[in-house]
């Protein structure tokens, strides 16, 4: 069994079913975010950041953002899942703990919007063309119209 | 002694992702380098939310001309587990065949760009020739030589017959004497070894903990392949070496990339030779899709690509987050410019193998006159010769 997940599950998180193989879904409050992460890192594994994917669920008032990580040695990937209000969107930084994940957290805050408390590299105009960035619209949420 | 700003980039027409690359130096060495991004944002994942399943698959190969085949894989693959679809072996073998030749002529091109951009230009010339027989092959097997649009869900577009057969096996011998002698090269020529060897070394702790992927992270000796990991199309069957050198530098990425053309054509030849019969698409065309989601990964030619496919039902995607490799390389690699000389930016910009041309121009500031001066990238490689 893989030490990632055994230690995931020993936090008192569910893994969520997936159909692909060697893939890993838990739900995080954006509060352990960061004691979940350090504890990962913590067990001596080569594990890299992924990528952060973000989903708008407009309708449910609810921005999720996916942190997609890679297990070297276990070969098989976590994602951790934060769901965050729409209209507040704040989640702690995790780029100080996994260096990897700064430009996913740029990514996230230049298109999304979803603000990585701690990180004060965050910027707009970092992929958004800056008289977009400007008006103060995220152009990947669902609301705004091409 | 004040520093020097010289900002490497951003525009270039051909490529898909200018960037800028902003180097502060002391003299000759870099102090810090600041990546700045944003030029040319498509909205790529925008629009694919607008547009049905089976189109998507001609708009994401279009994300990028050199490796669209492996994108139109990361997606078709993950479309295809939301839905539950089964691929016919066939397909799977022909897929695979066509990324492999897609990795050969792709690194054949990176390492023609070092030479070139070393000051090898007869090198550049030689490996440019040589990768336009596989360009062909590409063609015969899909029907266009950059942009394939092979894919189809749950299959591939094209068959392959014996005449084909023979074909690839032909070329792909020349091919691959040639690419042996250019390991040689590499390894051996004084003005490459002089300008690769010890050059941007990335230690494999800080390849991880930067999230480096790839050829990148591979050259810095840690072993991930997607191919090999996390097995997709026919990989799971096809046997093969992962390729890693231990030293981290310039030169250990671009063997690893050499080497990786030999593995990748012996690969071929196995596909070739274990082809399944059967069916290459499905008989009725996939239209709408079920509830569902996806972490499809693919190892491309720069390394890990990733989409996550989000599907509420229907016939289009609720979303489509594309998370190519050198988004990680370009902007988590500047670890690689510490200490490292003016005259090798470029290099260790190269040896990552960026998905853009940035290094077209150069403008140098002197900040203690204010003098501008705009150099090309040939005249900032020659600087360290």
């Amino acid at each position: 069994m893989s030490k990632a997940v055994e230690f995931l599950r020993s936090l008192g998180l569910t893994c969520k079913e997936v159909k692909q193989a060697r893939r890993y879904v838990f739900e995080v409050s954006p509060d352990k975010l960061r004691v979940v992460v350090t504890g990962l890192i913590k067990l001596n594994l080569n594990i890299y950041s992924s990528t952060i994917s973000v989903v708008d669920y407009i309708n449910e008032g609810v921005i999720e953002v996916n942190y997609c990580l890679w297990v070297i040695d276990e070969k098989l990937m976590i994602v951790l899942r934060v769901r965050v209000p729409r209209d507040s969107p704040k989640v702690p930084t995790i780029h100080d703990i996994i260096p990897g994940a700064l430009n996913g957290e740029l990514e996230a805050y230049d298109l999304f919007g979803v603000v990585f408390e701690g990180n004060d590299k965050l910027r707009r105009g970092f992929l958004v063309p800056l008289d977009i960035a400007n008006q103060g619209v995220f152009p990947l949420r669902k609301d705004f119209k091409v | 002694m004040s520093l020097i700003e010289i900002p490497v980039g951003p525009q270039h027409p051909a490529l898909h992702e200018p960037i800028l690359l902003r180097v502060r130096a002391d003299g000759e060495r870099v102090v810090g380098i600041q990546v700045v991004t944003g030029y040319n944002h498509r909205g790529v994942e925008k629009l694919g939310e607008r547009s049905t399943w089976s189109k998507d698959v001609f708009l994401y190969s279009r994300i990028c001309g050199i490796c669209n085949t492996v994108h139109a894989q990361t997606y078709t693959q993950g479309v295809e587990a939301i839905g539950g679809i089964e691929v016919p072996p066939r397909a799977q073998y022909l897929r695979t065949l066509v990324m492999e030749l897609e990795r050969i002529h792709s690194h054949i091109l990176i390492c023609a760009v070092m030479a070139e951009v070393v000051g090898f230009d007869s090198l550049f010339m030689l490996m440019m020739r040589d990768r336009e027989p596989v360009m062909m092959l590409k063609e015969l097997v899909t029907g266009n030589r950059v942009i394939a649009d092979y894919y189809v869900l749950g299959g591939v577009r094209r068959d392959l017959d014996e005449v084909k057969k023979d074909k690839i096996l032909k070329v792909l011998e020349g091919v691959e004497a040639r690419v042996k002698y250019y390991k040689k090269i590499f390894m051996e020529d004084y003005t490459i070894t002089k300008r690769l060897l010890g050059v941007g070394v990335i230690k494999p702790s800080e390849a991880v903990a930067y999230s480096l992927v790839g050829p990148t992270l591979r050259g810095s000796g840690v072993k991930s392949d997607v191919r090999a990991d996390d097995p997709y199309a026919a990989y799971g069957e096809i046997p093969f070496n992962v390729v890693t050198y231990s030293d981290g530098d310039s030169l250990s990425r671009m063997l690893v990339r050499l080497d990786e053309t030999l593995e990748s054509i012996e690969m071929i030849r196995y596909i070739i030779k274990h082809l399944p019969e059967g069916p290459i698409a499905p008989k009725t065309p996939i239209r709408t899709l079920h509830e569902g989601e996806a972490f499809s990964r693919v190892e491309a030619p720069r390394g890990e690509l990733i989409y996550h496919i989000v599907s509420k039902g229907g016939d289009k995607p609720y979303r489509v987050k594309v998370r190519t490799p050198s988004f990680n390389n370009i902007i988590n690699g500047v670890i690689a410019y510490r200490d490292a000389r003016i005259a090798d930016v470029p290099v260790i910009l190269t040896s990552f193998d960026p998905c853009i041309s940035c290094t077209e121009r150069i403008l140098v500031i002197d900040e203690r006159n204010g003098s501008t001066k705009v150099l090309s990238l040939k005249d900032l490689s020659r600087w360290g010769k």
